[in-house]
């Protein structure tokens, strides 16, 4: 070989190994796949998977209660379990180490030293410190690196009041991946049935422990339980246990356990601020987040109550839009559909075709396609020309029906609950079209509030799922930093507190990159409608906050006009005290009337404070008669009303009424 | 002479670093041709229209100068109208021409923006207007001091009488503007003078307070435009032009290489924005040396707004523009056309803002540019390659092609519009 010219030696040597190395065809399962790619699916690193983990499970519960038109109560706990407890879990003994120098935190002589050394001069500047009398915050004990063998383990529960899972289906909807319920196409939180199993994926990877699945339906006399962990490599599910418990509390919903790896310390504020915004976005479900762990400081305890019990009506499932479809999922609806002809075909697979368009397209097609043809009996010649033609027809643009935004309602009524703004605006868009997906966005822009920082805020939110990463580059964070100028809303960006929250649904969300996280800049559709629906809050914020101003102007005249009378009046009175002198001296001669003014301030008839007091009690006046204008221009305002919500009873207490001609009270024992 | 120093220029530098510089006559052609023009012009001037003249004297507003003594009974006599108000009860109030853009007029019989006649009421008793009538009364009276002990100040000195009151120099200035509308004066009568800023070096003879001052021989620097303009007369000159410079910089590079001993001219500049002193100096020079003035401005929409400002006057002091304008100052360079017609290169061109394009938009639809068509197929290059570039630009062919080349050329092109 060597013997041979260097242009056959590279080409033998290139083919030699890839021969030896590719001849084995591998296939990867779908499991396979996404273990090995697991930060795709938002699962980059132990904080990050205990978040995701958190924001699945949470999401499904709503999506499965939703589906029943239940309101949701959903409890969320992340328990912490050091590794002993671990060990002990799996029924591993705890090793001493023997060989310390084994392992990657052991401390070197020198670096022992050189620890010591930096400890000794932080004592010592902290002694210095409290000898001057100043405030030290408490030296935190140096933490340790965490290596590699440090992890932390959570078992994550999550139980929910929804519709719960058929019994027999349970190992499929959790054990395979890419199998699930959502794929119609319909406004879901979820799309991919991946996540759930995802967090199984990841607790087989970082723990080897499997889930825990306990459920049950409406009117279901049995609680199924079921204990599985996934076949990674044949992406079917391993069933440790599966069975049919008693049901004592006729409850419905479902608990599903899963313990992970993962991060609590650097994640703890994301996995709150996801909670918080959640409970923004669905005011009408109630959430009690717990964390628990061996150190009670540590533990967090948050209930978002329900504030009230309206509840967007469930999305239903819609057909695709002619303009939306490719080949592909034109050869698939062919595959599947119940109608025979191709004119019911197009008439009953697909939004906005009726019968007259079927049949001007059907002519359009050419002289190949009829009616009455059999769809199933289609080429794929032709059905690349039905597909040409759908791209190049018009069709009116699928209405917003199928959609179950928010509501304006809802998103107000989250805004003031989780961040009691001075003021708040929201408004709701019509249904807009993007590549023959409609959506709907709303907008919500609130003042001032508690926890808010100055400048602007910003909540996004896409089929009502919280949306807390990649915020630079998404459309919403651009539009409110760029193309809104707050100002003349009089709105100060820098120094007010603003909030804005901007909900997109549709029944596919453009989401950039790989994880669900947002939105980009580059659709200019959702680009001008998020703006607009931004300015459509501003306008009434803007009419609020002029109003505030006027009303504070009203108060603050008077004080505003006083405070300028002592210079004006100064002004004025040292012309006329030079005047008086040159009059004196009768360096010039005054007309009577002036000559009189002149007089009298030599003589000091008229001081300083003579205008002083002319001019105060011309303010008042002044101040006297637009305050009254003012009152009779605006009449008497009440602000408006808004329901509260009362939370209902559960059970029937012993109690007491007191009764009165107009009303009964009450009383619970 | 002329082929002495024709000879010294050859030697100091090579032409072929210098483009164009073969096509440069000798001097003495230079200096013909530039007579001719200045003879001709000179003997064109009649005099200049007044508001009177177009019948607008009713519906326009314009200052004049008055004497100290007539501010100061003007003044007087309005405190008296002041204090009659207050002490009937009804507080004070002013009635201030309107300096907003709406109230101006360019009238193209004379070249210049003119005031028109709508005015505003500055009452006292309104949240909106208190702080500004008190600032207003405050300047008459510090006004009405200046004039009784007849001194000058500066407008900072103005300000810092109560710096509290005024919180801001841009406020106490723009009243000051205001005071000069009320009183139907011009500022310089009210005693108050900017700081220095235009310096002059040339050709010219001044006496500055009864000190004769010959501007050849001021050093290179040049001299400083007095602030007060009444202080300046007894102008003589055997220039044969003025040129007016917009940068220091090029200034300089002028005044050092003695460019008016080669071409005998006046150089004036007031560094970037004309400020009152320099545009009554430059209208006094034109009006009693009747010289031409070339203007010599960066090839940007800035360069000829500065241009316009000396020649039609600004839209903040147009109240006085028959005092501060200069008419018929020709546009000598740099042009957008010279950028390609002196094959300035693409490293020294700057590509415009958008800020820029948009001002040179707004240029265009200005009627003090539309009136020249010249300037408006300029402008209209401008905005089109999107390029400008700085009177420095035409340094990358050596510091002194400015005065070596360039402007000779331009001269004995007479290329100007």
């Amino acid at each position: 070989m060597e013997s041979e010219s260097p242009t056959e030696t590279k080409k033998g040597k290139s083919k030699t190994p890839k021969k030896e190395k590719e001849s084995i065809l591998k296939q990867k399962s779908p499991a396979e796949f996404f273990a090995e790619n697991k930060n795709i699916a938002g699962f980059d690193n132990p904080g990050k998977c205990l978040y995701t983990t958190v924001r699945e499970l949470v999401e499904n519960a709503l999506d499965s209660a939703e589906a029943i038109s239940e309101l949701p109560v959903i409890e969320i706990t992340i328990e912490e379990i050091v590794k002993s407890k671990f060990n002990s879990m799996i029924g591993l003994v705890d090793r001493e180490r023997v060989d310390e120098e084994l392992y990657d935190d052991y401390e070197t002589a020198k670096a022992r030293e050189k620890r010591l050394e930096k400890e000794a001069r932080a004592q010592e500047i902290q002694a210095k410190n409290a000898a001057l009398g100043k405030k030290v915050k408490e030296h935190a004990v140096s933490k340790s690196s965490k290596g590699r063998g440090e992890a932390s383990f959570y078992r994550v529960t999550c139980r929910d009041n929804g519709r719960g899972m058929p019994h027999d289906d349970i190992p499929n909807m959790f054990g395979r991946v890419l199998s699930g319920t959502k794929y119609g196409l319909k406004q879901t939180r979820g799309k991919f049935g991946l996540g759930a199993k995802m967090a199984l994926i990841w607790s087989k990877m970082s723990t080897g422990l499997p889930i825990e699945i306990s459920s049950s339906m409406r009117g279901q006399n049995y609680l199924s339980f079921c204990r599985l962990d996934i076949d990674i490599h044949r992406n079917i599910p391993h069933i440790h246990l599966h069975e049919k418990r008693d049901n004592k509390d006729k409850w419905h919903g479902a608990e599903i356990q899963v313990v992970i790896e993962g991060n609590w310390t650097t994640y703890r504020s994301k996995i709150l601020h996801y909670m918080r915004q959640m409970a923004v976005i669905t005011p009408y479900a109630q959430f009690l987040f717990k964390f628990v762990s061996d150190a009670p400081d540590k533990n967090v305890t948050i209930k978002f109550a329900r504030r009230t019990d309206v509840m967007p009506p469930v999305p239903v499932e819609t057909k695709h839009h002619p303009s939306s479809v490719d080949i592909l999922l034109i050869k698939r609806l062919i595959a599947e559909t119940s109608k025979q002809n191709l004119m019911q075909f197009l008439q009953h697979e697909f939004v906005n075709i009726g019968k007259p368009l079927a049949e001007r397209l059907i002519g359009e097609m050419g002289p190949e396609f009829s009616p009455k043809m059999a769809v199933k009996s289609l080429t794929d010649q032709q059905i690349v020309r039905i597909h040409q033609l759908f791209r190049q027809a018009k069709f009116d643009d699928p209405s917003g029906d199928c959609l179950s935004p928010a509501g304006e309602y809802n998103l107000r009524l989250g805004i003031i609950k989780e961040l009691h703004p001075d003021m708040v605006a929201t408004y709701s868009g019509s249904a807009q079209v993007f590549e023959g997906h409609p959506f709907i966005v709303e907008a919500g822009v609130s003042v001032g509030g508690k926890d808010v920082k100055q400048g602007l805020n910003i909540f996004r939110f896409a089929n009502r799922i919280p949306l807390l990463f990649e915020q630079g580059g998404d459309v919403v964070t651009r539009t409110a930093l760029k193309r809104i100028s707050w100002n003349n809303y009089k709105i100060n960006q820098t120094q007010d507190k603003i909030g804005v929250f901007v909900s997109i649904v549709s029944t596919k969300i453009p989401f950039k990159g790989t994880g669900k996280e947002y939105i980009g800049d580059d659709i200019s559709e959702i680009a001008s409608a998020v703006k607009s629906a931004i300015q459509q809050c501003c306008i009434q914020l803007k009419s609020k906050i002029v109003k505030k101003m006027q009303a504070r102007e009203q108060q603050e005249r008077k004080r505003n006009l006083s405070k300028y009378i002592p210079d004006a009046s100064n002004a004025v009175y040292n012309v006329l005290q030079e005047m008086a002198k040159s009059h004196a001296s009768k360096k010039k001669r005054y007309e009577e009337g002036d000559a009189d003014i002149l007089q009298k301030v030599s003589d000091h008839l008229i001081t300083k404070e003579t205008l002083y007091e002319k001019l105060t009690q011309h303010v008042e006046k002044v101040d006297y008669e637009m305050a009254l204008e003012y009152a009779t221009q605006t009449g008497v305002r009440e602000e408006p009303r808004e329901d509260i919500y009362l939370q209902s009873l559960d059970g029937k207490g012993n109690f007491f009424d007191f009764h009165s001609p107009i009303f009964v009270f009450r009383l619970f024992l | 002479m002329a082929d002495k120093k024709r000879r010294r220029a050859d030697s100091d530098s090579d032409s072929a670093s210098q483009p164009f510089k073969n096509l440069l006559k000798s001097d003495a052609q230079i200096l013909k041709i530039l007579k001719s023009v200045t003879s001709s012009s000179s003997s064109s001037t009649s005099k200049p229209l007044t508001l009177a003249d177009l019948a607008l004297s009713a519906t326009c507003r314009e200052v004049s100068d008055l004497s100290l003594s007539s501010v100061q009974s003007t003044i007087e006599a309005l405190v008296l109208q002041l204090t009659h108000q207050i002490l009937s009860g009804q507080g004070f109030s002013f009635t201030v021409p309107s300096r907003s853009s709406s109230n101006q007029l360019y009238v193209p019989e004379l070249d210049r923006i003119v005031l028109k006649d709508k005015s505003t009421v500055r009452p006292f008793s309104h949240i909106s207007s208190v702080r500004k009538t008190t600032i207003t009364a405050k300047i008459l009276s510090l006004v009405h001091q200046l004039c009784l002990k007849n001194i000058h100040v500066t407008k900072r000195d103005l300000f810092y009488t109560d710096v509290k009151l005024f919180q801001d120099q841009v406020q106490s200035d723009a009243v000051l503007d205001d005071v000069s509308c009320i009183l139907g004066c011009t500022r310089s009568s009210l005693n108050v003078i900017a700081a220095e800023k235009g310096v002059v070096v040339g050709r010219l003879i001044f006496s500055d307070n009864g000190d004769m001052i010959d501007c050849t021989k001021m050093g290179m620097g040049g001299k400083a435009i007095p602030p007060n303009i009444d202080r300046v007369g007894d102008m003589q000159s055997d220039a044969l032009f003025i040129l007016l410079v917009e940068k220091d910089a090029a200034y300089i590079r002028l005044a050092e290489d003695r460019f008016y001993n080669r071409f005998p001219c006046i150089i004036v500049t007031a560094k970037g924005q004309p400020d009152v002193a320099t545009r009554l100096f430059l209208k006094k020079m034109k009006m009693e040396l009747k010289l031409p003035v070339l203007a010599l401005v960066d090839s940007d929409p800035y360069g000829l707004k500065i241009l316009s400002v000396y020649g039609c006057g600004s839209k903040n002091m147009s109240y006085d523009s028959a005092n501060l304008t200069t008419p018929d100052i020709k546009w000598l360079g740099i042009r957008p056309s010279d950028l390609d017609k002196y094959k300035i290169p693409e490293q020294c061109r700057l590509p415009m803002t958008e800020q820029d394009i948009k001002t040179g938009k707004d240029l265009l639809e200005e009627d003090f540019v539309k009136k020249n068509p010249g300037w408006v197929e300029e402008l209209n290059l401008m905005v089109k390659t999107k390029q400008k570039a700085e009177i420095q630009a035409l340094s990358s062919f050596g510091f002194q092609y400015l005065s070596e080349v360039y402007l000779p050329l331009k001269l004995q092109q007479q290329d100007w519009l």
